[in-house]
């Protein structure tokens, strides 16, 4: 089905490993900037242009751009089979559009050994494009993977305090979700009796067969849980606030913005539509872990964090925590609503990533203790800050509230109690979210910044930080302006996998 | 060009304006004021035109467009303009206009002029939303931009601790009456089955009740009602032709449109809570007005006690009266009626005090205590006329706009509910009690300061306004007919005021300017210090502690309850999560196969080559070479 004359979806995986290969077989430094710069490039703009050429494609069960390749794997039977649907889409784009934004970061910052930096980053991009362009599971399985392992040696190296701990802790949990996962992928398969790895064939086989509500119950909670932990369910999620507080920024933008959500979409593309009667079974004590655990207490405790960088990585879980409450509603509203504020929060969260090194790089220190005032040298960060502040917690005008909003509707059909709970994150949200935001910038220049300062002059943003970050701001602006360019697409993919024909009754596969 | 081309492009001038300012004109700070200030004037224009052409669009047939769709979730925007829409957009844009010429003059000096201006503009759009919006779902869009221009504006002169303070706490606070506005949104999109403002009725299920008063929680916040009021006085850190549009004439006034709007959800049930929240607010807040001493925390106050009365209005429902003419019984929405009237004439009025404020503000340089000022009577006569003008009109000297709508609610409450009317009546006289202190220890007597003896008069851009603003205080109130200065426009808002017959108005609001500006007039000398502080120190005192405590409060809990409970739970997660369950999460792994954990987790780079060794083994047994 793929009508493009060129092989686009494999060009923006193919370009930043490629490009990656290139650099490391060695280069010159300037060369090897401007090579990665283009690589960073290609996916974003192939994104933005699929995105704008989807409305009129064919669609072949929901993908448009399907196209399968051989990879010497049929044997087993695995495709590398790449296309796009309403789904996959705008998380694609989102992935294309911060993989450029933290690649230009990273690209103007003087990080030590920027070339092997470069090299990791671009074969993260080039795993985060290829997860969502998969339809196999394999490969979305084995790209995440690609993605994963640079985060842990990035983090090792680059990272901040207590980096070998805090990646030697994301590793073990990370690892211990993935594996998860995979075993729930792999039962998956296995029930299914399909021959492929394919996901349109391995829904197919599915309805045709019918899996138990036994048997789903147990598959659905291997994955909520395999990948609930990518995700940072509580109280799995100790690793994100540590992993993100040592993570270098580039590599904490593309792992919160995008990698992290590898685990909501599976859940969304893989599991919920595959494995209906387990998330009946599950849904109950997901949400509840999800508003209870992740909302109120990890709202809370977001509160309570000194440090930046930590604070903005307990805010992570804590959306979070709408996301799997929106999964949990098991409805198309609740479902899209989850993939809007995916997206959503893809962008905010990489911003604030963004913005915090930033602003470390003239304080000196994360701990917002010893900030204040820096409004006043530095007005354009600050009035970016403020942006993405407002971004995250849910101010109209920017891409997340419209993800947030539609959770709270459709969970209100859900349970009545969890909304009410769920709710109360607006408030809780606006607390840590303007506290860091004036500790940082307004009020007067504290003593320690001051003594900062006095040694170094500081400047506000400078033209190649502001690139990516004003990159972020209008993917924000304009989500948030017009919903419909992600949600009329979103809607007919997730009404058309979500439609069960029928719900096999659990006898019929019982045997 | 038909009506809703004209909205659309009344709408979007502002936010076309902030956007330009953004992106262009951070440095250009007169260019940056030029810009929004027109916008504000093709603001009024739209709006006059769309007024004056009694223009009515979205309400028999929707003019909405659908902008997110998902399953069952539709979310749409479009307008519903009506009497009661006519009337807020001339009142936005009318007190708009005069608040960004005057901004001209009052933030000529300003290092960041271009913010400021931008800030003005993205509340113009934001207050537009709110005023054109045909469902709730709109409306709360609107409500929540709003929130953040006032934000953006409190927090102008940012670099002081106390106004980055403020901002933070009104858009917290804020944030809360936003939770329960939400809820009661989306609880009646689901038992209603829809938001929009013309479909909407008042349901018999069980949650017609629980349906306003959650909407009413958004008022709350807005509005500032009890116990969300807090965060209106620290609002005055903001520059002050901000408070005179944002948080006295038009925003904080927004809570009780949207009561307006929705008033076919209300039950009796609903509206005796709204009643008595408006009331209780009208009265706490004019005897915290009495102490103070900065002149706009007077003013303040002044406007929570308005905004009180206005909710206290709405709250007292429908009336029947009697039609002289055909002898009939007929039902107005006398709430409705009394609350928009009450909220036209104080726009006019209290952004002129505001205004009249500012100008006095900046004719001193930038003092505002007014046991510092003194005499200014001479040495400003046009802000001094105008601002006697508002004085007497807030306090109801009759044949004054404030005259008319006091006296609507009046009736309104004497008819319903003696209770709410002696309270409110109290209300009054300690209203004109504060405005008249105000009023003579800032223009009478000898100066008391430097700053007020060398103080002078603002240009044209500042005055004009206040004479503009001065005028409609003065006629905005009449309405009735035989003597209906806006003859047929607006018919369907002033037809549902509530009138009392005869003589005893203008009685009642003579004993109560007496009894209340005589009080004050006679108790306090122009001096340095408060003459109730020295005369009955028990009383100011009480006084002092009845206005404090609510932040006391509020305070307490912050420190007290919630950042201790927010530090506990944190301490719980470092200990518990991070000190214990983690090590024995990994000696779980540990246990599925200590090879496992050697090969995955001990070392990094052997991750890589495992992955690498696992790929290639995958490969090799996919085509066949293993097996």
């Amino acid at each position: 089905m793929n009508t493009l004359p060129v092989d686009l979806l494999l060009l923006s995986i193919a370009t930043p490993l490629a490009v990656a290969l290139v650099i490391s077989l060695g280069m010159p430094l300037r060369l090897a900037k401007g090579f990665a710069a283009a690589a960073f490039a290609v996916p974003a703009l192939v994104a933005l242009f699929l995105w704008s050429r989807f409305a009129c494609e064919p669609l072949h069960h929901t993908y448009a751009f399907y196209k399968v390749y051989n990879t010497g794997l049929q044997g087993i039977g695995i495709h590398l089979a790449l296309g796009l649907n309403g789904i996959s889409l705008p998380l694609f784009v989102l992935a294309g559009v911060v993989g450029l934004a933290a690649g230009l970061y990273a690209i103007q910052s003087n990080a030590e050994r920027l070339k092997t930096y470069l090299v990791l980053l671009l074969v993260m991009q080039g795993g985060l494009m290829g997860v969502f362009a998969s339809v196999d599971i394999f490969f979305f399985y084995f790209f995440h993977e690609l993605a994963l392992i640079p985060t842990f040696i990035m983090v090792g190296i680059w990272g901040g305090k207590d980096r070998s701990y805090a990646a030697m802790k994301m590793t073990i949990y990370l690892t211990v979700g993935a594996m998860l996962s995979l075993i729930g992928l792999i039962a998956l398969y296995h029930q299914s009796g399909a021959d492929s790895f394919d996901l349109i064939t391995l829904r197919e086989a599915i309805l045709a067969k019918g899996l138990s509500a036994c048997v789903s119950k147990y598959i659905f909670g291997l994955l909520m849980f395999g990948f609930g932990i990518l995700v940072s369910l509580w109280p799995f999620h100790t690793w994100a606030p540590l992993g993100y507080g040592a993570a270098p920024s580039s590599a904490a933008m593309l792992h919160a913005g995008v990698l992290k959500k590898f685990g909501l979409y599976g859940l969304v593309q893989i599991a919920l539509p595959l494995l209906p009667l387990g998330v009946v079974e599950w849904a109950r004590p997901l949400a509840m872990l999800a508003v209870v655990g992740n909302l109120l207490v990890i709202g809370f405790i977001t509160i309570a964090q000194r440090d930046l960088k930590q604070m903005i990585g307990y805010s992570s879980v804590m959306h979070m925590g709408y996301a799997f409450l929106g999964i949990a509603t098991f409805s198309v509203a609740g479902v899209g609503g989850v993939v809007l504020m995916m997206v959503a929060h893809g962008f905010s969260v990489a911003l604030l990533f963004l913005l915090s090194t930033s602003i470390y790089h003239r304080t000196q220190t994360f701990d917002m203790m010893e900030m204040g005032g820096l409004a006043q040298k530095a007005p354009v960060m600050a009035a970016l800050f403020v942006t993405a502040t407002m971004a995250s917690i849910g101010l109209p005008g920017l891409a997340n509230f419209w993800g947030e909003l539609t959770i709270f509707v459709a969970a209100w059909q859900f349970s009545h109690v969890l909304t009410v709970l769920a709710v109360t994150g607006v408030v809780i949200s606006a607390i840590y979210g303007l506290r860091s935001a004036a500790r940082v910038f307004f009020g007067p220049q504290t003593e320690a910044f001051a003594k900062v300062a006095a040694e170094k002059p500081v400047t506000d943003l400078t033209c190649c930080e502001k690139l990516p970050a004003l990159i972020l701001v209008a993917a924000l602006f304009f989500i948030g302006f017009w919903p419909r360019s992600i949600s009329t697409p979103l809607n007919s993919a997730i009404e058309a996998i979500y439609h069960q024909p029928a719900v096999h009754a659990p006898a019929v596969a019982a045997k | 060009m038909d009506a809703i081309c004209i909205a659309l492009i009344t709408l979007l001038t502002p936010l076309v304006s902030a956007t330009i300012i953004a992106l262009f004109l951070r440095k250009q700070g007169t260019l940056a004021a030029a810009i929004s200030t027109l916008a504000a004037a093709v603001v009024a224009a739209g709006a006059l035109t769309l007024a004056f052409t009694g223009a009515h669009f979205g309400v028999d047939k929707p003019a909405s467009v659908e902008w997110l769709r998902l399953g069952n979730f539709t979310l749409s925007l479009g307008f519903k303009f009506d009497d009661l829409a006519a009337l807020m957009i001339s009142i936005v844009g009318v007190v708009g206009l005069c608040v960004h010429v005057f901004s001209l003059g009052y933030m000529h000096d300003d290092a960041s002029k271009a913010r400021y201006f931008g800030g003005l503009s993205i509340f113009m759009f934001s207050m537009l939303g709110i005023v054109l919006a045909d469902n709730l779902f709109m409306i709360f869009i609107f409500w929540e931009l709003v929130g953040f221009s006032s934000y953006v504006l409190i927090n102008h002169y940012h670099e002081k601790m106390s106004a980055s303070d403020a901002s933070k706490k009104a858009f917290i606070v804020n944030r809360v009456g936003d939770f329960g506005f939400l809820l009661g949104i989306v609880l009646c999109y689901w038992a209603n089955g829809t938001v929009n403002l013309n479909e909407l009725g008042a349901g018999h299920n069980v949650y017609s009740t629980l349906i306003p008063l959650l909407l009413f929680c958004g008022a709350v916040g807005k509005s500032a009602q009890m116990p969300l009021q807090v965060w209106l006085p620290d609002a005055m850190e903001g520059p002050t032709p901000v408070s005179a549009l944002i948080h006295a004439a038009t925003m904080v006034a927004a809570g009780i449109y949207m009561l307006c709007r929705i008033d076919v959800l209300m039950v009796p049930d609903a509206l005796t809570v709204i009643m008595w929240v408006g009331t209780i607010t009208a009265f706490y807040a004019s005897l915290c007005a009495i102490t103070q001493s900065d002149i706009k925390k007077v003013l303040a106050y002044s406007t929570l006690s308005q905004l009180g009365y206005m909710v206290a209005a709405f709250g007292l429902g429908s009336l029947d009266h009697l039609d002289e003419s055909t002898k009939t019984l007929i039902t107005i929405s006398a709430g409705v009626g009394a609350a928009m009237f009450h909220l036209t004439t104080h726009a006019f009025f209290k952004a002129l005090l505001f205004l009249g404020s500012g100008s006095v503000i900046h004719g001193c340089h930038h003092e505002q205590d007014i046991f510092k000022m003194g005499g200014l009577s001479k040495k400003m006569p046009f802000t001094f006329v105008t601002f006697t003008i508002g004085v007497f009109a807030i306090c109801g000297l009759p044949f004054l706009s404030g005259f008319y709508s006091k006296d609507a609610i009046l009736h309104l409450a004497q008819e319903k509910n003696m209770a709410v009317f002696a309270i409110l009546a109290l209300t009054a006289v300690l209203t004109a009690f504060y405005m008249f202190r105000m009023w003579k220890l800032v223009f009478f007597g000898e100066t008391r300061s430097h700053e007020a003896a060398h103080a002078h008069e603002g240009g044209l851009s500042m005055t004009a306004p206040l004479f503009v603003l001065a005028a409609l205080a003065v006629i905005g109130g009449y309405t009735e007919e035989g003597h209906n200065i806006y003859q047929n426009l607006f018919a369907g808002v002033w037809s549902q005021i509530p009138h009392a017959e005869g003589a005893e108005p203008f009685i009642m609001s003579l004993v109560i300017l007496i009894v209340g500006a005589g009080a004050a007039w006679m108790l306090y000398k122009p001096a340095a210090t408060d003459t109730l502080e020295d005369k009955v120190p028990s009383l100011f005192g009480f006084l002092a502690v009845v206005k404090a405590s609510p932040d006391w409060i509020y305070d307490w809990y912050v420190a007290k309850v919630q950042q201790r409970f927010a530090m506990l739970l944190k301490f719980i997660e470092d200990m518990l999560l991070s000190g214990l369950i983690i090590r024995g999460l990994s000696g779980v792994v540990g246990l599925i196969g200590i090879g496992a954990r050697a090969l995955h987790v001990g070392n990094l780079h052997a991750y890589v080559y495992w992955f690498l060794f696992g790929t290639a083994l995958l490969w090799a047994y996919a085509a066949g070479w293993l097996f």
